[in-house]
């Protein structure tokens, strides 16, 4: 296998994007992520496209509307999906191809355009991405799936509400910090706590949001990446695993054992452990998620995840940093462009590029995509040199 | 009857019998005549021998709360829509639902109609049975002992 690198960043503005289509969005993280890469689109090879609902786009084929509109044709481009996982399928994707060596250079698109759709419509679409068949006849809807989640939590460890609402309120200050984020204003304890009940106990802060966005990133093998970049960062260890459709058929409902499982995946594939990430990038869509993301990744004992936000050790300069781009809590949940998303701001943070919310020196990062409730997962470790 | 009374997505299924079961007021499991191994919900095809050959059974419906919830912004499906009266409102007052451990670790899920969230504890005893609803649509729900 050939070593892989990300030589190019692109991240268009997360938010309610009315303004844009879908190949709208696209084409501003494609335009910023060759103009960070410095290569022309000639130069690329191939090209691997995240989107996750069909019936979010209105489209069979969303990926050609993609390929038509940056005028990528006839070089080879295909869609992935793995739900809220998309985009570091898509990642994944792109990295098989390089190390393949299939291609030298590919380009990965993430993308979701969510709000051509009502609210509702949106909520139910997302519904589905549990059981259709067995879940939904009982009014599941995404929060409520967390919500089970987060009650079978504080049955067994005791986490609170108000450590919950701590996650949002350090996402919410990160994302302030983040020009490209849904939402860019802190918010106060007390405001997570008050704000009204989506699925109890999960209040309207506790949630990621409903977003539009793309984002891209340029991938490239060993020597080709030196040649292209001063500043490439290596795609150290890739995870990926699965667990059951229903929530009803896990082991356990206080931890994500995908989660756990393609963590450990890539650590071995990277040689490294969690004491060795500096920073990280987790699947926030819920406070509770990243909650347990925490204790999935190693990052603290199991339980203890609530603690761990509690001491603030997941702020910057605390032991593990985590989320400091606002995450899906913050930044928006464009589903299959968040992945990306988490790929480019750990390339960030390791090139030192991070501004005010630059974790110092770090040279080892990790993101943790989760599909769904854990149906599929993606651990991805990142390293400088 | 119609699967689709129960699932309100798809209709073509080889369990489609689930609903008539539940409309005669049983819960039922498949078991797997090769291997044992038991199903619900029910399958035609077991993952573990990879078998087709399946039994139907009654599943006992008592059982332990594993966890719950009350959804309050519902799906598009179950939405309530602003009253066309004017100067009117409607108040909306969702069923919480739950997941049920029975029987060799399988796990049931169902609506907890009438029942207060604040009494509502993860590990209580209940029962999971069938209900016809009004409209002729079958469901689970699930009551305390």
């Amino acid at each position: 296998m050939r070593k892989v690198a990300v030589v190019g960043i692109g991240h268009g503005r997360f938010g309610v994007r009315s303004d844009a289509s879908l190949r709208e969005l696209v084409f501003e993280a494609v335009k910023a992520c060759l103009d960070d890469a410095g290569v022309p689109l000639k130069e690329v090879d191939s090209m691997v496209t995240g989107i996750a609902g069909d019936e979010f786009s209105i489209a069979l084929q969303p990926s050609a509307q993609v390929h038509d509109y940056i005028g990528f044709h006839p070089k080879p481009n295909f869609r992935v999906e793995g739900a809220c996982a998309t985009g570091s399928m898509a990642l994944r994707t792109g990295w098989m191809n390089v190390a393949s060596g299939l291609a030298d250079v590919v380009l990965v698109v993430g993308v979701e355009k969510m709000t051509e759709v009502a609210t509702s419509v949106a909520t139910d679409i997302m519904g589905r991405g549990g059981d259709a068949t067995w879940e939904y006849p009982f009014g599941t809807t995404f929060p409520g799936y967390y919500a089970m989640i987060a009650n079978a939590h504080m049955a067994e460890f005791g986490t609170t509400e108000e450590q919950l609402a701590m996650v949002a309120v350090k996402n919410h200050y990160y994302g302030s910090l983040n020009p490209y984020a849904h939402m860019q204003k802190p918010i106060t304890l007390e405001k997570a706590l008050t704000s009204f009940t989506v699925a109890h106990p999960l209040k309207l802060f506790d949630c990621s949001l409903i977003t539009d966005g793309a984002a891209a990133v340029l991938l490239a093998s060993g020597e080709k990446a030196k040649a292209l970049s001063k500043k490439p960062v290596w795609i150290a260890g890739l995870g990926l695993a699965t667990d059951t459709m229903r929530i009803g058929d896990r082991k356990t409902l206080t931890s994500i054992l995908s989660a756990r499982e393609a963590a450990k995946t890539a650590y071995k594939m990277a040689g490294v452990g969690p004491s060795d990430i500096q920073v990280a990038t987790v699947h926030d869509c819920f406070t509770i998620a990243e909650i347990l993301a925490y204790e999935d990744l190693g990052f603290c004992e199991k339980g203890e995840g609530g603690k761990l936000i509690q001491a603030k050790e997941t702020y910057v300069g605390g032991k593990i940093p985590v989320n400091v781009d606002g995450g899906l809590k913050s930044k928006g949940h464009p589903l299959g462009a968040t992945g990306v998303s988490m790929a480019i701001e750990i390339t960030k943070q390791l090139r030192g590029e991070a501004g005010e919310r630059q974790v110092k020196n770090a040279e080892v990062g990790l993101s943790h995509n989760v599909g769904g409730t854990g149906q599929v997962v993606a651990v991805h470790i990142f390293r400088r040199e | 009857m119609d699967f689709k009374n129960f699932s309100l997505a798809i209709s073509q299924t080889k369990v489609a019998r689930f609903a008539d079961d539940l409309a005669a007021g049983k819960i039922m499991s498949t078991i797997c005549s090769k291997c044992g191994k038991k199903y619900y919900p029910p399958q035609a095809d077991c993952s573990e021998c990879l078998s087709s050959d399946m039994e139907w059974k009654e599943l006992k419906g008592e059982g332990t709360l594993v966890t719950f919830t009350k959804i309050y912004v519902p799906p598009d499906h179950f939405g309530v829509r602003q009253a066309l009266m004017p100067f009117s409102s409607i108040q909306f007052e969702p069923c919480p639902i739950g997941l049920l451990a029975v029987e060799s670790g399988l796990k049931v899920m169902g609506w907890m109609p009438k029942l207060d969230l604040k009494k509502i504890k993860v590990g209580m005893k209940m029962k999971a049975s069938p209900q016809i609803l009004p409209d002729g649509k079958v469901t689970i729900i699930l009551e305390p002992i």
